[in-house]
């Protein structure tokens, strides 16, 4: 019964529908919670929803990983080796302006107390 | 390989500076000095080339890096080496007095921020796009909240949110553009964008217009621009507004311009600038904090730039190019006298400048709000000239009546700043600065009024700037051929 889903156009749907309920999920929560580390939280889930749509999208389920050794020599049986590069660099770049946001909040959090975002208001006096 | 040395450069000083720094203090600020030094003169060099594309570095696709350097890009490489090289020297005799703590890391984020501004230019990858989007964008959040004031970070944190949900965006178009095209160099994606179904480019350009919008502040997506401006110090928002932005704007411009080369959307984008103008300036009239009053100054500037870049034409572009060097000067000279205000003043109330004591800097001031104001024989009167011929020859009478309004408003706001400066009342001690900050604000103020009275000097490498711009065919035949 589970052949159904190894159809390619099954998988993709899948993938498409799934990602971007994510992607939903994350932008509900950039524009509804307040609390500074629940928005990074809701970025992340957004960005991650991108890198699965990307990787979903590119994926070819019959063909191997892209690594040239001695037994596997025919680069057409292999996947795309971009789309990965290209996410693994995303997520490190994510995760260090996550990290970065986060060490300003924890200051900002030791300075004023704050950790909602409408209350921050310095700008106001 | 000339070019590359743009990025490289910078980007090594940064691995290097654990040794350098073994050298003292001096030893990082110096150093940092004499590379940018040498890349000014290198940019310099270069525009001896009589052809309009200078260098073409293209390493083979699985690394995929390629560099196009041409008039266009060539101005804004140029332009960025010397607000940075100009900012370096300020700060090294700034620094005597009022040093930024943990000065080695400031460095760093200084070239740092150069070489991603030029990356960002120079790249015709979109993914080396995205990565140097990003490290423009952490070199600049960390800049901004470099103080840890309780002000400073929250300018911080402010400037990341937006920035981290840009990248989302970006990231987004850049995934779609992948899987239905199967490339990432700028070329072979612009060779084949047209053929794409219309809804796919429609869903890409909205992304890439909501991941861009936030950095070249445009009008929904800029509530957070006078927050950052108002946070940070005086000292780093003279790097915003004169480099960081422009990059963005350089770059989202060059992808619209080889993507959709027939101007699908010129009258929605046009409108965009022009109401973003208008919306800046009318928020910006009631403003007392300086730094928050020309936050709003800068965001009306930047909205007319994009108003002349989104008419895709050659005219217009020149004119946009005129604005970007007049304004990005002109907001530099402003942004340092207000650092050197608030260092002896301690308040950035628009109340200080009547208490300011100091010809000189009255003086200097007054010139670059005269040129962004445009009046006529400074240097901004030239681009915002050629910007609303540009409009009327077009037929734009509704967005021409718009950006003139919104200059009008602007005049406003800058004579009651006029009119404070040279108010008589109680003056404070004379405001001291250094000889050689003088020279530097004296030259920059000088170059503002030698292109306006002489717009020939580089009115004709603007041109071929912006017809290099515009011509997406060439650029295409050169990276890919045929």
């Amino acid at each position: 019964m589970f052949e159904f889903f190894n159809q390619p156009e099954v998988i993709k749907t899948i993938v498409t529908l799934g990602s971007m309920l994510l992607f939903f999920v994350g932008l509900f929560g950039l524009l509804t919670r307040k609390h500074i580390i629940k928005i990074f939280i809701s970025i992340a889930i957004m960005e991650t929803s991108i890198f699965l749509l990307f990787i979903g999208l590119t994926f070819k389920t019959d063909f191997i990983a892209p690594i040239l050794d001695k037994i596997h020599l025919d680069v057409s049986t292999m996947n795309d080796p971009i789309p990965h590069a290209m996410i693994l660099t995303a997520i490190v770049i994510g995760m260090a302006v996550l990290a970065l946001g986060v060490s300003f909040a924890i200051e900002y959090f030791k300075l004023t107390g704050k950790t909602d975002i409408d209350e921050m208001s310095e700008m106001r006096h | 390989m000339s070019s590359i040395l743009f990025i490289a450069l910078p980007l090594l000083f940064g691995f290097a500076t654990p040794i350098l720094s073994k050298f003292g203090k001096n030893g990082v600020a110096y150093t940092s000095m004499i590379m940018q030094l040498f890349l000014l003169a290198l940019a310099v060099s270069l525009l001896t080339t009589t052809s309009s594309y200078v260098e073409i570095i293209s390493i083979a696709p699985p690394l995929g890096i390629s560099f196009v350097l041409n008039s266009a890009s060539l101005f804004f490489v140029l332009l960025f080496t010397l607000l940075m090289t100009l900012f370096s020297l300020y700060y090294l005799i700034h620094r005597k007095t009022d040093a930024y703590k943990d000065e080695t890391k400031f460095f760093i984020l200084l070239n740092m921020l150069l070489a991603a501004a030029i990356g960002l230019v120079l790249s015709s990858d979109i993914f080396n796009i995205y990565v140097f989007f990003e490290i423009a964008g952490i070199s600049a959040y960390i800049l901004s909240a470099y103080k840890k004031t309780s002000s400073a970070l929250e300018a911080g944190l402010k400037y990341l949110l937006t920035g981290a949900v840009a990248s989302v965006f970006l990231v987004f178009a850049i995934a779609l553009i992948y899987i239905n095209i199967g490339s990432l160099n700028l070329a072979v994606i612009a060779h084949s964008f047209e053929a794409l179904p219309y809804n796919i480019k429609l869903l890409i350009s909205i992304l890439l217009l909501i991941g861009f919008g936030f950095k070249v502040e445009i009008f929904p997506l800029n509530f957070w621009v006078t927050d950052v401006y108002q946070g940070s110090s005086s000292l780093v928002n003279a790097l915003f507004s004169g480099i960081v932005v422009k990059a963005y704007l350089f770059v989202f411009f060059h992808i619209l311009y080889l993507f959709l080369p027939n101007g699908d959307f010129t009258v929605f984008l046009v409108y965009l600038g022009a109401i973003s103008m208008l919306v800046a300036e009318i928020v910006g009239l009631r403003q007392t904090n300086l730094k928050r009053l020309f936050a709003y100054s800068s965001l009306g500037q930047v909205a007319l730039i994009f108003t002349a870049f989104a008419m895709q034409n050659k005219d217009a572009i020149q004119a946009a190019l005129f604005i970007v060097f007049s304004h990005s000067v002109a907001k530099f000279i402003i942004f340092l006298v207000l650092s050197a205000i608030e260092k002896e003043h301690k308040s950035i109330h628009i109340d200080t400048l009547k208490a300011l004591n100091s010809s000189f800097l009255r003086a200097i001031m007054l010139i670059a709000m005269l040129s962004l104001l445009g009046i006529p024989l400074f240097a901004g009167f030239i681009g915002k000239f050629l910007a609303l011929k540009s409009f009327a020859v077009e037929g734009l009478f509704v967005v021409l009546a718009i950006i003139i309004i919104g200059s009008l408003i602007e005049a406003v706001y800058y004579f009651k700043l006029a009119g404070f400066m040279f108010a008589k009342g109680e003056k404070r001690e004379p405001l001291k600065i250094a000889l050689a900050q003088k020279t530097l604000f004296g030259l920059l103020a000088f170059s503002l009024i030698l292109i306006g009275i002489a717009p020939i000097t580089i009115s004709g490498f603007l041109l071929d700037a912006s017809s290099v711009m515009l011509d997406g065919k060439s650029y295409v035949s050169m990276l890919v051929g045929g």
